[in-house]
Formats: structure tokens, sequence, C-alpha cells
């Protein structure tokens, strides 16, 4: 059967194919995601139909084809010639163990509600001789970066999902062991002791009227249509008004939004329609204007957004379009608080190898000065603040320059200023080697954006949503400082460093987020921070 | 073309087939001498005679279990059981026996054979000779069930299931049985497995089988006049084979699916078909689906009670009108 | 009226039989025997599933009737139904197969025991429903009669059935319609596992029943291969003739239980030994000797059967389980199972 360019809009005549999952040749059953489509208003996924073998592609990723245009042919056999499949020798399904003693290697858990990854790197070759433990790719999401080691020893002997390629968690990634290699593994079933449910030989020859069917499936079940968009409470969509959302791109918060404006409880299809008539269709990324179209001059070079950039990209335009931002700061004077950190420098350094800088100090003053000002540790959902319980503060890290990682220190408020920047030390490594778990980026209430090093004033930072507030530290330097009053005014030097919070002034106004910078301050100024060395 | 009764239909679609095949022989209660308890089988024994056209003492298995000898050895036998309710007493052969052989025995034996039947209400006979019994044929396994609704339905679909090699059961409708239609001259066959729309529309889907074609035809109109509602109507006529593309594509079309049925809520025709349609259409539906049938009890006797019973256009319309918004 | 069928069995003068006939009819007790033992044995290694309904002790039955059939003549019998199968001339390794589930099985075992079917024998099916068939076999005789076909339907059951409504209705109809089919009652004294005196009005089940039906009531010896033999020609004659259709009772008994899984405890003492006496196999053993058939001719039918049915059963223990893509075919005329587009 012919795979072909869905239906991508109204107002949509073509799309560009941005990912393939699968490649030719392989074995794709109904409902498998086959490649993914970009339009300027939306992005798809196509899924497989029908089950069969992949035989022909016609497109591959970065090009773009016409709506209704064959994108790709799935056959009954794995080779065009259209033989029979029980007298060819079959792939085995994914997921199966054993192709002879092969070891699958799996796209991993890459957090709770990452679906899939792509493959940015490929450290090892078809061939390669691999030890157990030893790195094979790494896997980008849009959370972060993460690297998947040989659980066995052996040699690579298949690459299922290529670089540069994406596939959905829990599928086969790489093959060690198996058979005599190569890129789409075809190896003789091992013969089963209990009856295969290879149902494809119910398929009655003389029927060709029920030929889709099988008496194992006898209702066609179509693929599931889902909604990425967060719906409001008190909203339903019809089946048919969800599949016209996903087919036409729409944005369904909107809809929903204006649906339940006007008292409906229900977006049924007439109010697509209406939606998609009146032209509020348009979603944020729609038609530029004039003025920001860009066209490339003869010398100048164009540097495509990596995959994790761009879905940076969107979050922060997300969170500055949707909060509020307001920003404020306070200055605060750390020479006190460094006269207990030289002290405790060397001492900390030969227990922990590292250097103990000032942010743990503000991390500490920040967890405590959330305690009190609990609005500020909480996320907004666009009608309500949702108050931690916890205060999981997390560090903004900025990998030299390639993405920004924010790892989260669980129950900050319960740790101590070795503690906080032990676990510092210990995520910012583990970012460093993208080798941090979906947990240590999870749960978040509260973000510190670390600028100290970069011999900035003051930074105004993006909030992390849906967080409510984000703090930017910069550099602590020397600086002139007025001390005592009256005949005793004299200019002294002291440490000052900018410590500045831009909040969403939905969650609560300037007064409350000034007296909590002002607490930190007091903090900073004026807690004996020798207790937390004891 | 000639306007004929459904029960002239009846009898016109037997004698068509009976005259095409010496092979076509037909057996029951009050059939020959007396033309049926219901006078659609009239004349048949005059044009074909006493060894074709045979009255049968009132023994049910023995009609059904006569009718699947001659059919496993050679004859095409049509076999009445006078009303449908009776089923029920010679119920081992329709589920047990016809449906069965073929398959037991790797496909030696075959069983082209046609049961017709006077099923449904509406003709004050009380419980035991109203009750329409259509799903109890359609839930088994290899048969074929087929319920016309007009007199050239009744030609057309009868000749089909005559011809057709597998066991067929035939419901007519009593009620319908007054009820007149243009019929086509000529040969007539048509096809197993094929519902009708008889109405086109767009805003609504309502399937319908026999009684309540008419009915939900009417419903339809009245729901395009006072409601503005424009309502597909489809005739699904044949059970098994089940034309589900046909419904599929209106139910595509229209995104909204009532089925009326005259058979008791539990297990009727169309919860079989509306679980189809929430599964394999779910992504068309704008609205949840709706069967409109006789409530889980037997029927009354008494005319307001039973008519009471049944779907009837006003209810049908007001089902529609309230639940489409 | 009672009228018992009896003969003696020395009347070689006038052998209407012959030779021919009987040694096809000790052939097919031993070799309806010999399968059934073996399908016995079978069932005890779990190579028999499922329910087997055994005729061991019910041979005379099978083959005096079998060899008085015409070929094209046709069989209608219960879910004790293989000796009826066998005496068709279906072969061992068919019955066997079907037995055992495997795909040689006579349906592939898509039937099973209780199914046995083999068209192009003439056996039109073994039915499990009680009762069932009987108005099945008179559909067959009428369109016997229909089309002037000479073919006589002949239909088996046991006792039992003689109290089920579809028994009577078939007798009725049979009768009315004068149809060329003729009722084998083989009355083995045990409906499943009750004694069939205690659940009937009348002594004999089948041939008390005749007078209602206006037939004769005829009740013979059914351990006798012989009597079956010559009973059955008559009944056969008549209907060919367009006399009607004939009630036979056939007294046996059965060795073993109602079914495999049945051990029987329910006959009284003594009851088995007295009817082993009356072994058909050692009956008619004793008939073919007295007609002067020498004991080497006799072992050798024996041996050659028991050789055929050790042969059936290695074919079938090395055959292979039915496939799987069967299980959905042959539900429809067209091969298949669609019930929907």
């Amino acid at each position: 059967m012919e795979v072909l360019m869905p239906q991508l809009g109204e107002t949509v005549a073509e799309g560009k194919i941005s990912t393939w999952y699968k490649n030719v040749g392989d074995k794709v059953e109904a409902g498998d995601t086959l490649f993914e489509v970009e339009t300027d208003k939306a992005t798809m996924e196509v899924e497989a139909t029908e089950s069969g073998f992949l035989t022909d592609v016609n497109f591959t990723a970065g090009e773009t084809a016409a709506v209704g245009t064959v994108i790709a042919v799935i056959s009954d056999s794995a080779d065009s010639a259209g033989k029979s499949t029980a007298t060819s020798v079959e792939e085995k399904p994914a997921g199966d163990n054993g192709t002879g003693g092969a070891e699958d290697i799996l796209m991993p858990q890459l957090g709770e509600t990452v679906a899939e990854g792509k493959i940015s790197t490929w450290y090892k070759s078809v061939g390669d001789q691999v030890a157990a433990g030893e790195k094979l790719f790494e896997v980008e999401t849009d959370k972060a970066t993460m690297e998947v080691e040989a659980t066995v020893a052996g040699i690579l002997s298949d690459i299922v999902i290529a670089e540069g390629e994406a596939g959905p968690v829990g599928t086969i990634v790489a093959r060690i062991g198996g058979g005599t290699g190569g890129t789409s593994p075809k190896q003789e079933a091992p013969k089963p002791t209990t009856p295969s449910m290879d149902l494809e030989r119910f398929r009655p020859t003389s029927q060709p009227a029920s030929g889709h069917l099988d008496p194992f499936n006898e209702v066609k079940t179509p693929a599931l249509v889902r909604i990425a968009a967060k719906i409001p409470d008190g909203i339903k969509l019809t089946p048919v008004a969800k599949r016209m959302i996903q087919t036409n791109g729409i944005d369904a918060a909107r809809l929903s939004s204006t649906v339940l404006s006007r008292g409906g409880s229900r977006v049924a299809k007439k109010d697509v329609l209406e939606f998609l008539n009146s032209g509020q269709s348009t979603s944020v990324a729609a038609e530029k204007p004039e003025f920001l179209k860009v066209t490339p001059g003869p010398h100048d070079q164009v540097v495509e957004l990596n995959r994790f950039r761009k879905i940076t990209a969107e979050r922060l335009t997300a969170s500055w379009q949707t909060a509020p931002h307001v920003y404020q700061a306070v200055e605060i004077n750390f020479t006190a608080l460094n006269k207990t950190r030289l002290e405790h420098k060397d001492s900390y350094k030969e227990r922990h190898g590292t250097s103990l800088t000032f942010l743990p100090f503000i991390v500490r003053a920040t967890a405590m000065a959330l305690r009190d000002f609990p609005h500020v540790n909480a996320r907004f959902d666009g009608e309500n603040l949702v108050v931690g319980k916890e205060i999981n503060i997390g560090i903004a890290i900025d990998l030299d320059g390639d993405g920004l990682v924010v790892p989260v220190i669980h129950n900050t408020d319960e740790m101590n200023v070795p503690g906080i920047a032990s676990a510092i030390h210990r995520l910012v490594e583990k970012a460093r080697e993208s080798k941090l778990a979906p947990s240590e980026f999870e749960g978040g209430t509260y973000t510190i954006s670390n600028n100290g090093s970069f011999n900035t004033l003051m930074t105004t930072p993006i909030i992390n949503a849906p967080q409510v507030a984000i703090l930017s530290t910069d550099t602590i330097q020397r600086r002139p400082v007025i001390a005592g009053s009256g005949e005793d005014e004299k200019i002294v030097p002291g440490l000052l460093g900018v410590v500045g919070q831009c909040f969403d002034h939905r969650a609560f106004d300037g007064a409350y987020s000034a007296r909590f910078l002002n607490r930190i301050r007091e903090i900073i100024e004026t807690r004996d921070w020798s207790r937390d060395f004891d | 073309m000639a306007e004929l009764t459904y029960r002239e239909a009846v009898a016109r679609g037997i004698a068509q087939e009976m005259e095409r095949d010496n092979d076509v022989v037909f057996l029951g209660e009050d059939v020959a001498a007396a033309g049926g308890v219901f006078k659609a089988t009239e004349g048949l024994i005059d044009k074909f005679g006493p060894l074709r056209v045979r009255d049968t003492p009132i023994s049910e298995q023995a009609i059904l279990g006569a009718a699947m000898g001659a059919a496993m050895t050679g004859l095409k036998p049509i076999a009445e059981i006078m009303f449908s309710d009776f089923i029920a007493v010679c119920f081992d052969y329709i589920a047990n026996e016809f449906p069965k052989s073929r398959y037991m025995t790797n496909g030696q034996v075959k069983c082209p054979l046609v049961v017709r039947t006077g099923n449904g209400g509406g003709s004050r006979f009380g419980a035991q000779h109203s009750q329409s019994v259509e799903n109890w044929a359609m839930m088994i396994p290899g048969l074929k069930v087929v319920a016309p609704s007009s007199p050239s339905d009744v030609v057309g679909l009868l000749a089909a299931s005559v011809r057709d090699p597998d066991p067929v059961i035939f419901f007519e409708h009593k009620s319908l049985y007054a009820t007149k239609g243009e019929v086509p001259d000529g040969e007539i066959v048509d096809q197993l497995g094929t519902a009708k729309i008889v109405r086109q529309g767009k805003d609504a889907t309502i399937l319908a089988l026999a009684l309540m074609v008419p009915r939900a035809l009417e419903a339809a109109e009245k729901l395009s006049n006072e409601a503005g509602i424009d309502c597909e109507v489809i005739d699904v006529r044949s059970l098994v084979p089940l034309d589900m593309q046909t419904i599929l594509t209106s139910v595509a079309k229209t995104g909204r699916l009532y089925t009326v049925e005259e058979n008791p809520r539990l297990c009727g025709w169309g919860a079989e078909i509306t679980s189809i349609i929430a599964d394999e259409a779910f992504y068309d539906l704008d609205g949840p689906l709706i069967r409109i049938t006789t409530p889980h009890i037997p029927l009354p006797a008494a005319d307001n009670l039973e008519d009471l019973a049944l779907p009837s256009v006003d209810r049908i319309f007001a089902k529609i009108q309230t639940t489409m918004n | 009226m009672q009228n018992e069928v009896n003969q003696s069995a020395s009347s070689l003068a006038n052998d209407d039989i012959g030779t021919e006939n009987r040694l096809e009819l000790y052939r097919l007790q031993v070799e309806i025997r010999n399968a059934e033992q073996r399908a016995y044995d079978l069932f005890l290694q779990n190579l028999v599933k499922g329910t087997s309904h055994l005729s061991l002790g019910q041979e005379a039955i099978a083959a005096g009737v079998a060899v008085a059939m015409e070929p094209n003549d046709l069989s209608f019998c219960t879910y004790r139904g293989h000796a009826h199968t066998l005496a068709r001339g279906v072969p061992s390794e068919q019955v066997l197969g079907e037995l055992m589930q495997k795909d040689n099985g006579l349906m592939r075992g898509k039937g099973g025991s209780m199914h046995l079917t083999s068209v192009e024998h003439g056996v039109m099916g073994s039915y499990a429903i009680i009762g069932a068939h009987l108005p099945i076999a008179c559909g067959a005789a009428w369109r016997a009669q229909y089309r002037g076909d000479k073919d006589v339907s002949v239909c088996f059951f046991g006792d039992g059935t003689t109290n089920i409504g579809a028994f009577h209705e078939a007798l009725n109809f049979a009768v009315i319609w004068k149809l060329p089919v003729v009722f084998v009652c083989e009355n083995n004294l045990y409906m499943e596992y009750t004694p069939i005196s205690e659940v009937t009005a009348v002594e004999h089940p089948a041939a008390d029943r005749a007078c209602a039906y206006g037939l004769e009531s005829i009740v013979i010896d059914g351990n006798d291969a012989d009597i079956v033999y010559r009973t059955m020609k008559t009944a056969f004659d008549k209907a060919r003739e367009g006399g009607g259709p004939s009630l036979i009772e056939a007294l046996t008994y059965r060795h073993s239980g109602h079914s495999r899984a049945d051990p029987a405890k329910y006959r009284p003492e003594g009851e088995l030994e007295k009817w082993k006496e009356r072994d058909p196999i050692k009956i008619y053993r004793e008939r073919l000797a007295q007609f002067g058939i020498s004991e080497e001719q006799i072992k050798e039918i024996e041996e050659n059967s028991m050789k055929r049915i050790d042969e059936a059963t290695e074919k079938c223990k090395a055959a292979p389980i039915p496939p799987e893509d069967i299980l959905a075919t042959d539900v429809y005329a067209d091969g298949g199972w669609a019930w929907r587009n």
C-alpha cells in the first residue's frame, strides 16, 4: 500500500519530512510511526495503517512533498517483487530476544513525558568490537542529552537507528552479537515452541471485500489520536473534533478556551469548523510578518539550530509570551559570608576535591527564603498557583555554549552548604557527561541561573515555565562600600553582587517579590555561615 | 413494473426460483393447499405441484431437519417456520446443525437452504407470536441473516438467498405483508451483504431494519421539516453478511449514528453494529451512538400497549431531536 | 405385536448370505474391534484426546448393516459413530487420525470423534445432538424420493434417542411421506449412565413405539451379524420399492462405558460377563467355522486387520498436528469466515 503525504491543514499544500523513524526494508506494524512532517503551522507524525515491509521511500528527511504524493510504499514482502512472505525468511519482530544470542540495545527511558529520543552521535560502527560499559551512542531529547553504554561485550552487529534519526523509547536501537551484521537484520527466526501469533496467514485469499480483516481482527481499530496541548478542565473534545484538530494542526488549548468562554463544555465538529473558518486557526508560529523574514545573503552562513536548541527556543518563547516577566534585583554584600567561605575553602577542597564557591551559599539562602515565601516556590497552570510542598531548586547549567540543562536538587532546604555544594558539583559533572537521570531534572519548583563566571553585572533570565520565578546571580566583585554613618562614615572595600529575580506577575506582585529578595539578602549578609560547617 | 404487496412478493420470489431450478423445493405448515397462514405462498402448489410444494405436520424439527438432509444431498429447499418465535422450538438446527456442518466436516458437507419465517410485531398476536428474533440468528457463526423491508427487496433478496450456497434465515415481517411497493418485471436477483441508503442526508445516520425502515424514513422527514436535521437513513437489509462499508462511509460523513431496532434492548442487532463503529470509526464520531429499541420486556397484546413498546415515528423523532445539538 | 426374527445358525443348504459376504462381515467386525480397542489404549496414553464413544461389543450391527447396503446408500449415525464410519470403508488411519487430532484425520481435526463424516463413502455425518439426525436422514430420503434416486438412508441411534422429540417427529414424518429411510436403534440397554428401562414407558424403547406410527415392531439379536444383515436386506428392499420406512431395534451391549470417561460402575454385577459370552465376534468366528472357513483364513483376517491398525497407528503418531491457518476456513461455502466487508 502507498503511504501518502497526509492532509496537513486547510491551507497547506505541502510538508517537509523532518524525520524518518524507519529504514527501507524495515518491517512495520500498523500503528508504527513512519515519519514526521513539518509545516509552518505544526508538526505531525504519520503512522503506518497496515503491517508489512517498507520497500520504497521516495522522500527522505529534509525533503518536501505535496499533500497526496506517495511518500513510501509498504509491501507484503521485503522485496518489492511481491513474493509470498511464507517462502521468504522473516525478520524477527522487534523486542524479541535471542537472534541466536544477540543482545538488543533499546532506546532507554528518557524522562516521564518523553516518548522518543534522537541519536545525536554514534561512537561505534557496525562491526566494531565493544566492551561492556563502553559508550555506544548519545541520545538527545528536548530536556537533555544522555549517553548509552553497551550492556554486554561483543561485536556491534546491527545499527537500527542511525545518527540523526529518532526512535521511540523501548525500541531497538542496535544489536550486539547478532548474525553477520548489517543495518537491516533479516535473520531466520528461531522455531517457535508455542503457536506463533503471526496472523498474516488468516488473511483470506478468496475474500477481496474483507481482505483487510482476519479472524482475530474482525474490526479495524484506528490509530490513537493524541492531542499534546493541555486542554483546560471542564471541556471535552468529541473524537472527530480531536482528529480534525490533529489533522489541521489547530491549537487545541486556544480552541477549547474559545468554546469555554462562550459557555460550551464540549468541542464538537462544528466548533472546529467555525474555528478554522474564523481565521483564528493561525497558531502562534503563524504567517510571519514581512519585516521578520530573513533572506540570507550570498556570504551569510545559515546555522541551523539543532533539535535541542529548537525545542528550547520554543519553550523560552512560550514562557516569555505567556508570563508577564518582571525583573527585580537586590545588591548583596558578600563580605562577611566570604570570610566563612575562605575559612572552610581548603578543608572543603581537601575533602571533596573541588572548590567551595559562592553558589551553594546563595542556593542555601534561597532555599531558606523560599520557606518564608511559598508563593515563589510554585508553578502556574494559567488559572491556579500550584505551591510546591517540597523545595526543589534547579540549577541552570550552561554546557559550554551547547545548550542549557537544569538539574534539580530535591529538598534543597534540608541540605546544608557543603551538601548543596557537593550536589551541585555532582550534577554539573553528570550534566557535562550527559549522564543525568530523568529524576534529576524533574520536579523542580524554582530555578537559579548562575551567571557569576560571566563577569556580568546583572541578568534578566527567562522563567523556567511553568515555575513562577527564576533567580540570577551575577559577578561578585570588589567594590567600594559605604560603612558606618555620620561622623564614622567611610568607604571600605567590600564584595558586592547583584542577585535578581524575574517573576511571573500573574503569580504575585512586586512587593512580595521584593520581600523575598530582601530575605535572601538578609540571610546572606547576617547569617552565621559557620553553622553550616559544624 | 408492477405494484405488489409484500406477501405477493414472497410468492413471486419463490416461484421465480422454483421455475429456474428444479432442485428448489418448498415445505412448511399449511403452505401448500392453504397458501400459507399469511397467504404468502398462494398459488405455488398449483404452479409446481404437490411434490415440490409440501405441507408438513406441526413438526418444526422435522421441517428443518428434512430441509437440511435434502440440502446436504443435492436439493435447494426452502423451509417455512410460520412464526419466527417458533425457531426456538427447532433451534438445534439453526444453531448447531446448519451452520456448523461445513466447518466440522472440513468442507465436505454443504447446506444450501433457506428458512423463511414470519417475524416481528405490530399485529397484536401477543408475546409468543410477535417477537423480532433476527438477532438470535445473527449471533451464530456460519449462518446468513436477511430481513427485507419492501416488496422488491423481498423478491431480490429471496432469490439471492435461494442461490446462496450457505444456510440463510430469511426474516419476513408480518406487519409488512400488506404493504405495497413497485417491483420490476422479469427476473430479480439482489445481493446479500449489501445495505441500501434509502434517504441521503448529512447530519446523522439512522440504521433501520424491516418494519423500522418506513418508520425511520417518516421520522427523518419530520426531523428535516420541523427540526432542520437532515438524516441519512440506511436499510441494513442483511445482518450477515454485514455491509459495514456503507455504514462506516455514512458515519464518516455525518458523525452521528442512531439505530432503530424492533428487537428488545439487550443484544439487539444494533448493539453489535454500534460496537464496531465505536471501534473502527471512533474518530469520526461527534456524539454518542444511540440505539432506539423496544424495551427489554415481553410484548403485550393490547394494541395501545404494543404500539407503545415498538419504536414509533414520534419516539424516533423525539430521541434524535433531543440528542442532536 | 412383537415379531422376533430368529434364525438357526446352521442353514448351510440355503446360504442366502454367501461366503464373500460372510468374510466381509467378519473382517469388518474385527477391524472395528481392533480400531476401537486401539482407540481405547491410545486414550489411556493421552494420544486420543477429548471424548470418545466406543462401539466395543456392538460391531455386528455396524458390519451387518454396512454389508447389506449398496455403495450409494447413505449412513447417518450418532457420536458413537467410529464403527459405522469404518464399516463403510473409511480407512482406519483417517479415523484414528481424527481421534488423535492430527492433520491426517478425516476432517483434519476440525470435527473430532463425535462428528466423523466422509461424504465420499456415504457417511453423511455423526451427530452429537441426540435425535437431530433422524429428521436429517428423512430429508436425504426425501431427496431420493423426489429425484427418483434409488438410494436408501440409514439412520443409527441409541435406545436413549427414542425418548426425544425429534425421534417422534422423524418417524411420523417418514411414515406420512413414505420415505426410503431405515431407522436402526442400537439398544445397548443403557441410556448413557441410566438403564433404559428406568426412563422409558415401554419395554422395547424403539419397537414398542413402532405401532404409534403404523410401523411393524421389529426386535432382533444385534450381536449376530447374519441376523442383522438379513433384517436390513428386507428393510432396504422395502424402502427401495417405495414401501416406506422401517424401524428396527437391535439388542446389543457395550463392553466399555458410555464414553471413555465412564468406568460404567452402574452395571449390575455379572451383566458384562454374561454379555461377553455373546460377544458378536466370538459368535461370528464360530459361524465362519460352521460354514467351512478355515482357521488359517480366519487368523489371516485377524492378523491383517491388526497389521493395518498398527500401520495406521504409526502413521497417525507421525502425522503433524493441524496447521493453524485452517482455523477459520470453511465456515462458509467460499471457504472463508467473513461476516462483514
